[in-house]
């Protein structure tokens, strides 16, 4: 028992911190909500990293404590503070701003579940967990935008998390256990691991964004206050994506979960970069091209029974994406949700201009960029595991993706309009310090890439 | 020393300087492009002193960057890249020069064009496939910038059009790059030239994919579209690194990788890489004698010249004489080389002479020789140059690929016709601009400035010496070809 909760230090810090911070936030003090969040996150952060090369299972093999769940917490739980940082630029002074930053720690919370997750009933618990949470963030502007966003959200999430369910039953009755571990023994079986997987695609489909459960990523993310759309498309999507790898990875192979996995990749990588081709929203561009990576996320999925780079490769553009996504939603918080506000915007603000380039440019995967690092091991663990074709279009997709991210890089250097008073306004410091932040690992851990994980 | 290393990232470095200095003048940029490209170029001239081995790559420079997947990052020269590096860097060293008039976001400018030399000068003297890749890349970003930023009037348009279509053309590299690393586990083109990894249909897919990237980099025939249009709408400088520069990566590329580390495949397909350069090679003369705009005459003159690069690296993968595929080798690095300083020096002077007129079309001019006769006289020296006159650079390289040609498959020396074609376009052209009754609207052009001689002179001397004694340069590049191993 001792043994088992000194491997949770980290997530029972991080709940802890939360409870503080409801508890703050019912002194009226989100400023201390805020200073126990960053703190509590970046413990957590600081005691996962000796457990890092642990390989273990604690609570009888249903929660994982291995190389995915090690990385996500140093992935999430670092992301989550620069999320935090970004809501407090956002929200200062506004009524409830302590509960939000409560409601961020648990939804993080439920991520680590879902990315640690060796059984049924913890990948069920972890999707419930990011899921009430994160309707109550969408819903936090309380217009109607925003109320409309987050009750699509809300029913599609129940919806899908239902179906979920109701399909992972036939796992459980297949093997008699709700571990993962035992997927092992529906080798060879006709109907039971298509019906489970089926319902995973919908259940972790739904949270990762994935063509055809997506249609609600788009509203949600422009009805909530950006800073909440930039944490949604960062965090739940990545639980959800390492949550599929948990999963997978003990399906027996002869399911076919391969090929499926393949297709859907394939055509939310191209739904989404085509879509995105049209938007005039910068928020709803960035929402379907934050669709079409986790098309790119599925990369390493497909290639996980086959290739030894398909983990590493998903950890590397994990933590390039946290970079890149939140950066790019940060600097959106400076410039304006209209594409229109991007006109001159390079002019009238060189460094927030250069800076904008990178994320834009290591979203699309040119190198020397953190993106571009992650999406090699990618295509190489596809090619490795004989998608060759997946790869290809991953490739051709990646020229797509020039041309959704160029939409927003060519007006930047077009002479500016008339210049409104609000874009004279300096930016909140805690924006900059997330920006400075993400720009520095999206251009610095290109060269550093090495040092990620073997 | 390192001094691959520090060739190849001083300029960056120096880029980033700027960006931080507090005082961002005009002037100060300028004044630190010019120092910074001028002692790259002394740096480069140093490791052309240290010399090249025969037979594998000499000075070379590694440090470990992903050794989980094999990548490190690996410098290095042989008698290919050595030319090209020294060209990279006068090239880059003359445009610096001649840039200082422009006032516009200068420092912005000047970033990117210490950035575009990093990159260039890494894609030649990289020996890791990724490394290689990144600087491949980091090119197209810089030269989309530049035009985008300080081309002319249709700009945005053409900036796009280059960064995507050559974008989509370089990923394919990436697909080959991945299978060769799949197939030896490493990213170490050493490995990959030495023992090449890929066999049978693998190797033939992995050709095809680098061969695409590589002929949109040529640009050869049909796979060209976006060259007339990136060279018209870029500014000077642009389109001199462009031409001078970033048009090599392709006939690099094409011996480094698809010759080298697929050499089974390619000889198979020598007949048909020969057919796409002989069809480049009369196409780009044919089309550049139907235009008006002399910056796009140019522009098409590249791609018959660089179809000629082309016939000789299929060339020297048909033919089983040593002898003639060292010739062939030769001619081609040569006229890389040969075509950076003629065809950059055309384009610096077709620059200075847009500056005075604002106009390219050629109908515009005439007479104009006895007005500026030092524009004049280098442009015609220049244009014969380019059309291959015996004592002017072209000549000593065309006149081996032909003759290794001739030797090994004689039906490819009809793209000799093109010679005649580029001599008659040339002729028109300067009886066009220079020649003839002169036009009033010139009265006034003055003629070159010191700045502006400083930029030219060096290269009118290098095609002379290159045409007169080749020698020296050849050499150089002889000892790698004798022993190339594919």
């Amino acid at each position: 028992m001792e043994r088992d909760l000194s491997f949770l230090i980290p997530e029972l810090l991080l709940s802890s911190a939360a409870m503080l911070m409801i508890v703050a936030e019912m002194m009226r003090a989100a400023r201390l909500a805020l200073v126990i969040g960053l703190v509590g996150l970046a413990a957590a952060t600081l005691l996962t990293l000796p457990m890092l090369h642990a390989d273990t299972t604690v609570f009888s093999g249903t929660y994982r404590i291995d190389l995915i769940s090690g990385w996500a917490k140093l992935i999430l739980l670092p992301g989550t503070a620069l999320a935090l940082l970004m809501v407090r630029a956002e929200i200062t002074g506004q009524d409830r701003e302590g509960s939000v930053y409560a409601l961020i720690c648990l939804v993080t919370l439920g991520a680590l579940m879902l990315a640690g997750g060796g059984d049924i009933m913890v990948l069920v618990l972890g999707v419930v967990l990011t899921g009430l949470g994160s309707f109550a963030l969408v819903a936090f502007p309380r217009d109607d935008a925003a109320t409309e966003a987050a009750m699509k959200y809300l029913v599609f999430g129940a919806v899908t998390g239902s179906v979920m369910i109701y399909g992972l039953t036939f796992w459980f009755g297949g093997v008699g256990s709700t571990l993962f571990s035992a997927l092992g023994a529906l080798d060879g079986r006709p109907l039971v691991p298509t019906v489970g997987l089926v319902a995973v695609i919908i259940g972790l489909g739904y949270k990762a964004a994935l063509v055809p459960f997506h249609f609600w990523a788009p509203d949600a993310y422009d009805g909530a206050p950006v800073s909440i759309a930039a944490y949604l498309s960062v965090i739940t999507k990545l639980a959800a994506i390492f949550a599929f790898a948990q999963v997978l990875r003990d399906l027996p192979l002869s399911s076919g979960w391969p090929l499926v996995i393949a297709v859907v990749s394939a055509v939310t990588m191209t739904y989404g970069y085509l879509t995105a081709l049209v938007q005039t929203n910068l928020v709803r561009l960035i929402a379907y091209s934050s669709i079409a990576q986790s098309g790119y996320f599925m990369l390493g999925i497909v290639a996980l029974g086959a290739s030894s780079l398909a983990v590493p490769g998903l950890i590397v553009l994990g933590a390039a994406y946290v970079a890149m996504n939140l950066g790019a939603f940060a600097v959106v918080m400076i410039s304006g949700r209209s594409l229109n506000d991007m006109r001159g915007f390079g002019r009238r603000r060189p460094v927030m201009g250069i800076v904008m380039v990178i994320f834009l440019l290591s979203l699309t995967g040119i190198p020397p960029l953190f993106g571009f690092v992650g999406k090699v091991y990618l295509f190489t663990a596809a090619i490795e595991s004989g998608f060759v074709w997946l790869a290809v279009i991953g490739i051709l997709n990646s020229v797509l993706a020039l041309g959704v991210y160029l939409r927003i890089i060519v007006p930047m250097y077009q002479p500016a309009q008339d210049i409104d008073e609000s874009s004279e306004k300096s930016p909140h410091p805690a924006l900059v310090a997330v920006i400075g932040i993400t720009a520095l690992v999206t251009l610095g851990m290109g060269f550093l890439a090495g040092f990620l994980p073997a | 020393m390192p001094l691959l290393t520090l060739a190849t990232f001083l300029p960056i470095l120096g880029g980033l300087a700027l960006i931080v200095l507090p005082n961002r003048s005009a002037r100060v940029a300028h004044g630190m492009s010019i120092a910074v490209t001028g002692v790259v170029f002394m740096l480069t001239l140093v490791i052309w002193s240290r010399g090249t081995i025969a037979g594998g790559f000499a000075q070379i420079e590694e440090l470990a960057w992903i050794p989980a997947i094999g990548a490190a990052y690996r410098l290095g020269l042989d008698g290919l890249s050595l030319p090209l590096v020294l060209l990279t860097s006068l090239l880059f060293f003359l445009s610096a020069i001649y840039s200082a008039r422009i006032s516009d976001r200068a420092p912005s400018y000047v970033v990117l064009m210490l950035m575009l030399e990093t990159a260039a000068l890494g894609t030649f003297m990289a020996l890791d496939g990724l490394l290689f890749y990144v600087f491949f890349e980091v090119s197209l970003v810089g030269m989309y910038f530049m035009i985008a930023g300080w081309g002319y009037e249709d700009r945005q348009r053409a900036a796009l059009m280059f960064f995507i279509y050559t974008l989509l053309g370089s990923l394919p590299l990436l697909l080959a790059i991945i299978g060769l690393y799949l197939s030896s586990g490493t990213f170490d083109m050493r490995v990959w030239i030495d023992m090449p990894p890929l066999t049978g249909i693998a190797a033939m897919l992995a050709l095809i994919a680098m061969l695409f990237t590589f002929a949109v980099k040529i640009p050869a025939f049909p796979v060209h579209t976006w060259l007339p249009a990136a060279h018209v709408q870029a500014p000077t400088a642009g389109s001199v690194i462009l031409a001078g520069v970033m048009l090599k990566f392709g006939t690099y590329g094409l011996v480094r990788f698809a010759l080298q580390m697929t050499p089974e495949a390619f000889a198979q397909a020598g007949q048909v890489i020969l057919a796409v350069g002989v069809v480049s090679a009369l196409y780009g003369a044919f089309a550049a004698l139907a235009q008006s705009d002399l910056k796009k005459m140019i522009a098409y003159t590249s791609i018959n010249h660089m179809g000629y690069v082309v016939m000789g690296v299929a060339v020297a993968a048909l033919t089983v004489d040593l002898r003639i595929r060292t010739i062939a080798l030769d001619g081609a690095t040569l006229q890389m080389v040969s075509h950076g300083l003629v065809t950059g020096a055309l384009f610096f002077l077709l620059g200075m002479l847009q500056d005075r007129a604002h106009s390219r079309d050629m109908s515009e001019f005439g007479g104009l020789l006895g007005r500026v006769p030092w524009l004049g006289w280098s442009f015609i020296l220049m244009a014969f140059a380019s059309l291959g006159l015996p004592g002017l650079a072209h000549f000593p390289a065309e006149f081996q690929v032909f003759l290794a040609t001739l030797n090994t498959a004689p039906w490819a020396i009809i793209a000799i016709l093109a010679i005649v074609v580029t001599a008659g376009l040339y002729l028109r052209a300067i009886a066009a601009v220079f020649l003839g009754s002169e036009n009033e609207k010139w009265l006034e052009m003055r003629d070159l400035d010191r700045r502006e001689k400083l930029v030219i002179v060096p290269l009118l001397i290098l095609t002379v010496l290159v045409g007169v004694a080749p020698s020296w340069l050849i050499n150089m590049i002889h000892t790698t070809m004798e022993s190339l191993s594919f």
